[in-house]
């Protein structure tokens, strides 16, 4: 997807990781999404750079969507859209 | 599309190659191994605790506590300098793929941190080497201790997953917060990061030229020790993960990228002692036993487990600690922190009347090749480290050891 297209998604939860370091974001991320149902969007905040490869590897193995990611000053932003 | 991006020349895509992506670990790991090898037929293997315990030797003589007079000085202790130069590489690293910024968690994580950093510390002195000592060069090496160091190090990272998934579902609010970031690169205003990262990239080859008139070792030692830095930022190079990641999302390319470090350490490594490369005035005898410590079985096992509660907790291991401090991460300062000021304490008070208890014969250097010969413990270790890559790759097909 597109960023802009990104930035305007309707999200249904934000996660805000960016306190944590490696594993963090990923547990988070993990426990946040049994509480969305499927078809949903969650927004994860993380400043863990290991974590941009991290959660679009996990999220795709179970089986929900990786959207992108959105760089910001100093954190980025994954989308994934619950399977 | 509406806007056209110009093409970097021949030069800008070979710096993209390097600093506009991250790389996959394996190549990390490939890079690593050979760079090892290197460090071992200019004198002696990778370590990281050693050159660690020597930075805490340095802070404790400074405010003058418990007699370190005697203490090596930092400037020419080449294990202290290696780590230094290491920090300093991926500093750079991170400086030139505009990812540096300090990150500063919230308290709980920095506890986690110094917790993690001090249980590292005194795992490694009690085991005799970390991660990369007694693991990442150990086995290689043709160390008997070293598998059962390895053995400790799984058994001790488990047990961190376990807690701190428990701490996760019963304290949730321990490691969160507020986080501060600062000085980050990202975007234009992010350029200056660039300019930094080649000056100090200079400064650091200028050093190492002042010091190849006097210490030709050190000179490479700080050379390469600044080439792991920027290699493990860039691959993202962590044997947390490699341990793991399997009990956890079942993702095996962590510990795929360490694998292949080591099976090119392996061959390197039994070249040089085969062969006494690189002998100098000492025996062939004392390069065979070169990384092969004497902590074979019960150092090596109870030093392995705690140190690895230490890293999954702190989030990295000697060398992770290290790289994430270049890159700003101040958790893991907090873990340096830990491990520097734990260190000696382990080394002159803790581990010695513990030590003092074991019988004799428990810490011995068993150095495989005596038992099994050479081809013995080449096809060994080779089968142990299949053995795992079978290991991880069927797990992460079936998932069937993963928590998650």
């Amino acid at each position: 997807m597109e960023q802009l297209e990104l930035q305007d998604l309707k999200v249904d939860k934000v996660v805000d990781a960016r306190g944590t370091a490696c594993p963090g974001p990923l547990l988070e991320a993990k426990k946040a999404i049994g509480t969305i149902s499927s078809g949903e969007i969650m927004e994860i905040l993380s400043a863990d750079e290991g974590t941009k490869r991290d959660i679009p590897k996990w999220a795709n193995k179970k089986g929900h969507e990786y959207m992108g990611t959105v760089e910001e000053s100093g954190y980025f932003k994954i989308y994934l859209k619950k399977g | 599309m509406s806007e056209h991006k110009k093409e970097p020349g021949v030069l800008g895509q070979l710096y993209g190659i390097f600093f506009a992506k991250h790389w996959p670990v394996w190549v990390g790991g490939i890079v690593l191994g050979t760079l090892n090898i290197l460090l071992f037929a200019i004198k002696s293997p990778w370590g990281a605790s050693g050159g660690i315990n020597n930075w805490g030797e340095n802070v404790y003589r400074l405010l003058g506590l418990f007699n370190l007079d005697n203490a090596k000085p930092l400037l020419t202790n080449n294990y202290g300098m290696l780590c230094l130069f290491l920090v300093i590489g991926s500093f750079i690293a991170a400086l030139l793929s505009k990812e540096f910024a300090f990150r500063v968690p919230p308290v709980g994580e920095l506890i986690k941190g110094f917790i993690g950093g001090s249980l590292m510390a005194l795992g490694a002195t009690f085991g005799i080497g970390c991660t990369i000592g007694a693991f990442f060069s150990g086995m290689p090496a043709l160390s008997g201790g070293a598998i059962i160091f390895t053995i400790g190090l799984f058994f001790g990272v488990i047990v961190a997953l376990k807690y701190l998934m428990w701490e996760m579902e019963k304290f949730p609010g321990f490691s969160t917060g507020k986080s501060y970031n600062f000085l980050s690169g990202t975007g234009k205003k992010g350029n200056w990061q660039k300019w930094l990262g080649w000056i100090v990239l200079i400064i650091t080859f200028f050093i190492a030229y002042q010091y190849s008139d006097k210490n030709k070792v050190l000179a490479w030692f700080i050379i390469i020790g600044m080439l792991m830095g920027l290699i493990s930022q860039r691959s993202r190079f962590c044997i947390v993960k490699a341990f793991r990641d399997p009990f956890m999302t079942g993702e095996a390319e962590g510990s795929v990228g360490v694998m292949a470090g080591l099976i090119i350490g392996l061959f390197g490594f039994t070249i040089i002692k085969y062969f006494g490369i690189g002998i100098g005035e000492a025996t062939i005898r004392s390069r065979e036993m070169t990384w092969v410590f004497s902590h074979f079985f019960f150092r090596a096992a109870i030093g392995g487990f705690i140190f690895g509660i230490g890293m999954t907790i702190a989030g990295g291991c000697a060398v992770g600690t290290l790289w994430r401090v270049g890159e700003g991460q101040v958790k893991l300062w907090a873990s340096a922190l830990g491990f520097i000021l734990i260190s000696p304490i382990s080394k002159m008070y803790i581990v010695p009347p513990v030590v003092n208890l074991l019988p004799k014969n428990w810490d011995f250097k068993s150095y495989m090749p005596d038992y099994i010969g050479y081809p013995g413990a080449f096809i060994l270790v080779t089968c142990i480290i299949l053995l795992w890559y079978v290991f991880v790759k069927w797990n992460e097909k079936t998932g069937r050891f993963s928590a998650y």
